[in-house]
């Protein structure tokens, strides 16, 4: 029987190399395209008739939409709407993957489940968010790293774990996503082993594995929320780190 | 775990990047503009309408002062008509009434000339006679030729003690 970890493993399917990189394409850039093409469906669907009254499908998509628009606009302000498009896209696009990874039955790869993937969007957004700080406040910027109101003998050491905290920033927005999709799915996995090996053993354990089972529905609704919560907490964080970069605090 | 590996990081990665641009593309032209018109459409619609039924809504504010206010005028015109006619019938009636008493006191007092009238004359006659039958009297009995004038002013003068006693 497979081991709960197995289901991360990340398999060749076409090997390429260029210039010495392997770009193969594995399972996981197929889960990739997949949640691609999800959104696209998802959106071009829902938007084929742009009706002044909305069916349920048109209503989710604007949904999606006003959401992030909302939490764009409370966060970030009037200045973050040029961003609005790349949060939307973070956004949709972790929601996807995270939820696809959910679907039973056909080895999901969830693509959010790599340090990799989730360690790569952060690092981009805190090097993007760190250049729009230096393009909008010029070398000002460096003030975010001085409390203003802090005593002056306090300063050096407060301005070393204000870079700390900010250095930290894509380490913690990336293994919160990581490690929240590797504990569900893994936790998932443990109790689908052991509703296999109870109902293996026959008898009295037989009826036994309902308890198990029963954990696994549990936990398959606690994990579609982590799914959409993990979702929203990277796109707000996201955010929050924007608007640092804009405004300063 | 296999997410520690480091030859899947590679791979992973430029995928991630290949398919994240890709998405952003298709969402930053094609899919968020076509959902915000479609939302600021709305919007507008709505703002439209309301603004539509505010003026719709004053219009028939408009109307029903109007209508109340021709209503009130009706009312007051009616009233006007109402007493005006009456005016004119009672100045109608005052003046066949005054008209009627006029000739009927006109009458009464022709009648009651006709009847000091006949009165005067009775008495006249009365006076006459008495006064003859005065004289006739005085001149059988005392055979004496008695002056009419002073006869008639005797008699004249106790008539009008007597009718004065009457009166």
């Amino acid at each position: 029987m497979a081991g709960p970890l197995e289901q991360f493993e990340v398999n060749t399917i076409v090997p390429l190399e260029v210039a010495g990189y392997d770009i193969s394409i594995t399972n996981s850039a197929v889960y990739m395209a997949i949640t691609l093409l999800t959104i696209m469906f998802f959106m071009v669907g829902g938007m084929r008739k742009t009706a002044l009254v909305p069916g349920r499908w048109q209503s989710s998509v604007e949904m999606c939409y006003e959401f992030i628009a909302k939490m764009l606009g409370d966060t970030a302000g009037p200045d973050g709407r040029k961003y609005f498009p790349f949060v939307f896209t973070l956004f949709m696009f972790i929601l996807a993957a995270n939820l696809i990874g959910m679907v039973p039955w056909v080895h999901a790869f969830t693509v959010t489940s790599h340090i990799a993937v989730t360690f790569a969007m952060a690092f981009f957004i805190f090097i993007g968010v760190t250049i729009i700080g230096f393009i909008k406040h010029g070398i000002g910027f460096l003030k975010f790293f001085v409390p203003g109101d802090a005593p002056v003998a306090l300063l050096p050491l407060l301005v070393v774990i204000e870079v700390v905290s900010y250095l930290s920033r894509p380490i913690s927005l990336s293994v919160r996503l990581f490690a929240n999709m590797v504990a569900g799915h893994t936790m998932l996995k443990v109790f689908g082993g052991f509703v296999v090996s109870l109902a293996a053993a026959g008898g009295v354990l037989a009826v036994g594995s309902i308890v198990p089972f029963a954990f696994i529905v549990a936990l398959t609704g606690l994990e579609l929320l982590v799914a959409c919560l993990q979702a929203y907490v990277f796109a707000v964080l996201t955010c929050i780190y924007l608007n640092d970069a804009l405004h300063m605090h | 775990m296999p997410q520690l590996d480091p030859a899947v990081f590679i791979p992973q990665i430029f995928w991630l990047f290949v398919v994240f641009a890709a998405l952003y593309i298709f969402i930053a032209r094609s899919a968020a503009p076509k959902i915000s018109e479609v939302l600021k459409r709305r919007q507008d619609t709505i703002t439209d309408d309301l603004a539509n039924a505010e003026k719709l809504q004053a219009k028939a504010e408009e109307a029903r002062i109007a209508f109340e206010k021709s209503q009130e005028d009706a009312r007051n015109n009616a009233a006007a008509i109402v007493l005006s006619k009456r005016e004119e019938l009672k100045a109608e009636a005052d003046a066949e009434y005054q008209k009627l008493s006029d000739a009927l006191s006109k009458k009464a007092d022709e009648a009651q000339k006709r009847i000091n009238e006949a009165k005067e004359k009775a008495l006249g006659e009365v006076r006459n006679v008495a006064a003859d039958v005065c004289a006739d009297i005085v001149s059988q009995i005392s055979g004496l030729k008695l002056d009419a004038k002073a006869v008639s002013k005797a008699v004249n003068a106790k008539t009008d003690d007597v009718l004065k006693g009457d009166g």
